[in-house]
């Protein structure tokens, strides 16, 4: 079983991962949690650097080869979703909380501007269901949740205890 | 009106996984000519609502367009535009037919859709429009 979480930046995939792996590690689980990007900074698994935007080109091919055989897995990245996978968790964040959260993290405007943006237009939920299919995606909202209860929706999604969802957040409002 | 007279804008078209909007602004993007207010799609249908709900805001657009005395629209998409489609999706295209239809001639269209990024990004043409 692969579970892919993806989201635009700043929704709190690796937060939440991060509470979801030392769970997994508590009860023993035969689940790991897979932090792409630190596999692809790591092992060098680009193609170029994207100079406007300071963002190194992802080499999917590479990539997918690296998570090529590994089982029982949560892989957390926004290009999670880019890989095979048995399911594909969404995480949303309504997109002014979404800017506030990068600006805080320590993000240029520029760069937290666009995140937000993309999020308002649902680019990454889109693409999650174009590329797996209505059957397979898991949206959740993480804009009032905590990171607690964002790790236990994906501890849901992992033991096939929540149905897919897609579409369920509006977040256009805030294009103006 | 004289022939000379022939004025620009440009339609701002933003297509969301159910929803497309659309802004047009004269060439500067300075100055709001009309705005919709959104062709939200009926969920239970939502691929077939999407394009049509698109297409019905952008015939209501094309008229407040017109009567500002706008001949021409080049035209900017942003998003995956509705279900299941690449950029520009379903919403963004009948968007664009309905106002080519309406009268409207139609320059350049160009796809301005946002990319998530972090340190990383996916390639173009992946994901990464
Ligand atoms: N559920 C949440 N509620 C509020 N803030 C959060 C939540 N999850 C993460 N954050 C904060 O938002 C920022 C982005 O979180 P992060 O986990 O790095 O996101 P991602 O990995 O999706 O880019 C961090 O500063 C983090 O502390
Ligand atoms: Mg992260």
């Amino acid at each position: 079983m692969r579970v892919a979480v993806t989201g635009t930046p700043g929704t709190g995939k690796t937060t939440a991962s991060d509470l979801l792996e030392q769970r997994f590690a508590e009860s023993e689980s035969d689940f790991d949690v897979v932090h792409l990007n630190r596999v692809l900074e790591d092992e060098d698994l680009y193609t170029e650097v994207d100079a406007d935007r300071e963002s190194k080109i992802a080499d999917l091919e590479a990539l997918a080869e690296w998570l090529e055989g590994r089982d029982d897995v949560v892989v957390e990245s926004h290009l999670a979703h880019h890989f095979d996978a048995d399911r594909v968790a969404v995480l949303r964040c309504a997109p002014a909380t979404l800017e506030e959260r990068l600006l805080e993290r320590g993000e240029t405007a520029a760069k937290a501007q666009e995140n937000a943006e993309s999020e308002a237009l649902d680019v990454i939920l889109a693409e999650a269901v174009e590329e797996h299919g209505l059957e397979s995606v898991y949206e959740i909202d993480t804009t009032d949740r905590s990171p607690e209860a964002v790790a236990d929706a994906l501890e849901a999604v992992v033991a096939g205890e929540r149905e897919p969802s897609a579409g369920e957040v509006e977040f256009v409002g805030y294009l103006g | 009106m004289s022939q000379d007279d022939d004025k620009w804008g440009i339609a701002h078209v933003h297509a969301s996984f159910n929803n497309t909007i659309m802004t047009v602004t004269d060439v500067t993007g300075a100055e709001t000519i009309a705005k919709s207010s959104g062709g939200t799609a009926v969920k239970q249908n939502r691929d077939e609502a999407s394009p049509y709900a698109a297409m019905q805001m952008a015939e209501s657009i094309a008229e407040e367009v017109k009567a500002a005395g706008i001949t021409g629209l080049h035209v900017h998409v942003r998003g995956p535009g509705g279900n299941l489609q690449k950029s520009p999706g379903p919403g963004a295209q009948a968007t664009i037919r309905a106002l080519a239809r309406s009268g409207i001639e139609i320059g350049r269209i160009e796809d301005v859709t946002p990319v998530p990024h972090d340190g990383s990004r996916a390639p173009k043409g992946k994901g990464g429009y």
